[in-house]
């Protein structure tokens, strides 16, 4: 809970901080600036709060002591607390109303989600991109310190891609709803920047650090992978989503082939335009148009 | 609470400005005051004590136990005529702008509902309505992923009539013809259950701390006598996580618009209250009123002063309306 109920002088010293820092914010002119100044008297003088105030207005970040904590970090915690209301609810404001009562507070603390149920589905996938950008950066760690052996690109994407996916697996009743609601108009920018930087991600833990044309492909490749297969997934009915791994290992083997023949198209190329040119000439040879006379 | 006298900007019609003193004891004001004559009235005001502190009951000065009498006089008068008038004067808006904060406000079943100067009753009406129709609804979702159904289970479904789940509506009003004509009204439309009618002040709302999960007023704060005792009392009566919610007239930003604003308030509405109500003062009072409350954003700055958290307003209508939501966190 934001400040601790029973002591008064706490909840209005981070009140006071409050507004302190919206006072700040907004730009008005004169009353303002002299209320500010009574508000800064005024904490001042009461001693022991004097500390208190200024550790708060100055960790804006949220780490105004044990019994404070910003809004953005209370929201971060209902929403949490409404993921296990999904499976019932659907990704809609009901799970979030739900979920802010088990925090104790009252259902209507959902309308301070203005975009509802798409916070909801923001606030889950950056919570599975964090988890697996952590464990990534615990392999690589354990690779530095040399306890583990470096894995070949293709199993580290593969693997990389089927951990991100399994998080979905509580959810996946659900999923598609999740993903509509990702794609509506207000909702693009946000979902977008998610993806990239998963992908951006994963390549970097692969060991990516091409600074050429191939930054862009390998990730437009993986990102294609990424949703075809959360697409295969949400259909799949086999046991424990093998079809969807059988899939996955599929697309990327393709990936790791296309270097190759990217080589091959191309030599093959040049060797048919050297046939087809030297046809033509013997063509021409044949038909005496190239005799001079 | 100080600051929040300071903060509290006078914006005037070309009015000599009055001193609005707060229930606080009258403080050094940090906004210097221009002209000496301003500063006699303070001075003599501060003196005086108790017996001298004023409010404004319209572009009037009268003191505070005068304007709270006033005020229910004025209610007094138009409780019978009140919803002809609503229509009348705002063309039938009023009603968009009440379903808009019911849209805002987006109950759920089992939500405790405390509409303040509730007055006719069109708040909690439409409260009631919303989270029965919510309730069909998930009923409606139930009976349909039942796999075998009797026809038997399906009737009930459908003739039960919901009685929104322990959602219930507590109207409250400080003034007793309006809740008569609202009790009446409630018994016409078929709203039988969920609903409590109470008489109160909002500035002393005769209800236990943490008892509501929305605090709503429309239309009603610009008449009390003490704007923050009011919204420390809403602060007060929430849960923790209730929202509170303010309907209520406001400043248009665009010249153009507001001058055509003033030219209809000022012009028609009192004629439209003499004619249609007989009563040309009490119209006059609330055209005078909507001008005195403070704007948008120092209506934002006293809700926070009084403790709520994510205090955001929306304007409705370019302006004419704002509503004002707040959390108690």
């Amino acid at each position: 809970m934001l400040p601790n109920r029973s002591s008064n002088s706490v909840k209005r010293v981070f009140h006071r901080a409050a507004l302190l820092r919206l006072q700040d914010e907004s730009k008005q002119e004169q009353p303002s600036s002299s209320s500010y100044h009574q508000h800064y008297q005024a904490s001042s003088s009461s001693g022991q709060e004097t500390s208190q105030t200024n550790i708060s207005y100055a960790d804006q970040s949220g780490e105004q002591g044990e019994d404070y904590e910003t809004e953005e970090q209370l929201q971060g915690r209902i929403l949490t607390a409404a993921l296990e209301f999904v499976p019932q609810h659907g990704w809609t404001v009901d799970a979030i109303a739900e979920g802010a009562q088990t925090r104790g507070l009252s259902a209507a603390a959902a309308g301070m989600f203005s975009n509802g149920a798409g916070d909801l589905v923001l606030h889950f996938i950056s919570q599975c991109n964090s988890r697996l950008s952590e464990s990534m950066a615990e392999q690589h760690k354990q690779i530095q310190l040399g306890q583990a052996e470096p894995k070949k690109t293709d199993e580290f994407l593969r693997e990389a891609v089927e951990a991100r996916l399994r998080m979905l697996i509580p959810y996946i009743e659900n999923w598609p709803q999740a993903m509509s609601i990702l794609l509506l108009p207000q909702n693009i920018p946000d979902s977008l920047k998610h993806l990239s930087t998963l992908v951006d991600d994963i390549w970097y833990y692969a060991g990516d650090r091409s600074t050429d044309l191939n930054w862009y492909t390998r990730r437009a490749t993986l990102t294609g992978i990424y949703n075809t297969t959360e697409l295969v997934m949400v259909q799949d009915s086999s046991p424990d989503f093998q079809d969807t791994w059988a899939f996955l290992d599929n697309r990327i083997r393709d990936v790791m082939n296309m270097a190759n023949t990217a080589k091959q198209v191309q030599s093959t190329g040049e060797a048919v335009v050297q046939g087809i040119m030297g046809a033509a000439i013997t063509l021409k040879n044949l038909t005496g148009m190239n005799q001079r006379r | 609470m100080a600051a929040s006298t300071a903060c509290f900007t006078y914006r005037t019609v070309g009015v000599v400005p009055r001193l609005f003193a707060a229930r606080s004891r009258c403080q050094i004001p940090s906004v210097p005051l221009s002209g000496s004559s301003r500063t006699d009235l303070w001075r003599r005001n501060c003196s005086s004590g108790r017996e001298d502190r004023t409010a404004h009951f319209g572009f009037e000065t009268v003191s505070e136990e005068e304007k709270a009498k006033k005020v229910y006089r004025v209610f007094e008068n138009v409780a019978q005529r009140y919803d002809v008038m609503n229509d009348a004067m705002s063309l039938g808006v009023h009603r968009l702008w009440k379903d808009s904060l019911l849209r805002v406000m987006n109950p759920a079943p089992g939500m405790q509902l405390l509409d303040t100067a509730g007055g006719t009753g069109d708040i909690s009406f439409r409260f009631l309505e919303f989270v029965r129709w919510q309730e069909a609804g998930r009923a409606r979702r139930a009976a349909r992923s039942l796999q075998t159904v009797s026809w038997q289970q399906i009737a009930d479904v459908y003739r039960s009539r919901p009685t929104g789940d322990g959602a219930r509506a507590v109207v409250c009003d400080i003034n007793k013809e309006m809740l008569k004509v609202g009790k009446q009204r409630a018994d016409d439309l078929g709203y039988h259950t969920g609903l409590s009618w109470v008489v109160g002040d909002a500035e002393e709302l005769p209800f236990e701390d943490d008892s509501f999960d929305v605090y709503s007023i429309a239309f009603g704060i610009r008449n009390v006598t003490h704007i923050e005792q009011a919204l420390q009392e809403a602060h007060r009566v929430l849960k923790p996580g209730g929202r509170f919610l303010c309907l209520e007239f406001s400043r248009i930003s665009n010249p153009i618009l507001s001058r055509l604003y003033d030219a209809y308030s000022f012009q028609l509405i009192p004629v439209l209250g003499e004619v249609i109500a007989g009563d040309w003062k009490s119209y006059q009072y609330l055209v005078e009123s909507i001008r005195r409350f403070p704007d948008q954003e120092e209506f934002k700055a006293l809700i926070e002063d009084a403790g709520f958290y994510k205090v955001q307003f929306q304007n409705l209508t370019a302006g004419v309306v704002a509503i004002h939501s707040g959390f108690k966190l």
